[in-house]
């Protein structure tokens, strides 16, 4: 289940820096965006929280990468370096949002609209509540146990991502599931049948 | 202490939350034509259109500098090439009417054909200045 250094991940990062050091640049950022498009995606998803936003954050994201990457100096490793792009390209688009009336915003409405459904209407969809709680999550926990899923579990990913310590994500990962925990206890959701029968 | 970095070591309710976890935070899809959409992009960034505009002046600027190196080296083989020619007709000159310049200037011969070549030269030279002065005025 854990995949904390994926082996091909650094022979794979490392084609690519070969290709830049030959001077291949279009190459280089061809296989870039075939390994790193999803996950960049992903980020922006899990930052965001709007696939539409997401979207163009990411390309916004890659055209930065493809403008700098004659430029990179390889003093940090190449995922660091996109991610590290892409979160600050997440992080402006964040701050330009908040400057906005913030009942238009869809992330606002949205976590209104979960903590409102956590109720006895939304148990019949339990998957649906368990999407909804994570949704309820504080930011940091969710961030966290949204990429911990999507990443196929690799703590390493996750923190790479993020820019966060490993030791910081899984301190995170631990406190967000035990909170999902308390509140499906609090819905008397805990019995471990329940979600293994019927989450399906 | 169990961490959810090894969902196993926890109890039967962690197992199956984190079962259910991974069946319901599926990944989102990449759009589908997002890789059509970031290569737009590319091409709209001003970026490139710099570095466009960059290779197309080096191009130039390198044919430009390839043509003047063909004048220049087409310059260089007429010069010699009238050089020699220059140098052989007069050759032949001399050699053809030194016997008629000694039998009419007798011993002023060795003064007759200095004089006659320079004449020849400064007739040339006139030749040659004219119609470059002519061409000159012709030009914008």
């Amino acid at each position: 289940m854990q995949q904390d250094n994926p082996p091909e991940a650094g022979a794979r990062d490392q084609d690519i820096v070969e290709l830049l050091r030959g001077g291949a640049l279009e190459a280089a950022f061809e296989r870039l965006i075939d390994r790193y498009e999803r996950k960049v995606y992903r980020l922006c998803c899990s930052l965001l929280r709007d696939p539409d936003q997401a979207e163009d954050a990411a390309q916004e994201s890659l055209v930065r990468v493809w403008k700098a990457l004659a430029k990179y100096d390889q003093r940090a490793s190449l995922s660091t370096w996109i991610y590290t792009i892409t979160r600050n390209r997440c992080l402006t688009a964040i701050e330009r949002r908040r400057d906005l009336d913030s009942l238009s915003d869809p992330a606002v409405e949205h976590e209104a609209e979960a903590a409102q459904a956590v109720g006895p209407q939304a148990e019949q969809d339990h998957l649906a509540v368990l999407r909804e709680l994570v949704e309820a999550l504080p930011e940091r926990f969710r961030r966290v146990l949204t990429l911990f899923y999507y990443e196929e579990r690799s703590v390493t990913e996750v923190a790479q991502m993020l820019g966060l310590p490993e030791g910081t994500v899984k301190t995170n990962l631990h406190r967000a599931r035990a909170a999902l925990g308390e509140r499906l206890r609090v819905l008397g959701l805990a019995d471990p049948q329940f979600w293994l029968e019927k989450a399906e | 202490m169990s961490t959810p970095a090894d969902p196993q070591a926890d109890g039967p309710f962690e197992t199956a939350l984190d079962g259910a976890l991974a069946r319901c935070l599926v990944p989102p899809g990449l759009p589908q034509d997002f890789r059509q959409q970031l290569r737009a992009a590319i091409a709209r960034s001003p970026s490139t259109d710099r570095a466009r505009l960059r290779a197309a002046l080096e191009q130039e600027h390198a044919q430009q500098l390839a043509e003047l190196q063909t004048g220049y080296v087409r310059l260089r083989q007429r010069t010699l090439g009238g050089l020699i020619g220059g140098a052989f007709a007069a050759g032949l000159l001399i050699t053809f009417s030194l016997p008629w310049i000694t039998a009419h200037f007798g011993r002023d011969a060795v003064f007759a054909l200095p004089a006659i070549g320079s004449i020849v030269g400064l007739a040339l030279s006139t030749r040659s200045w004219w119609q470059r002065s002519a061409l000159a005025r012709l030009l914008p």
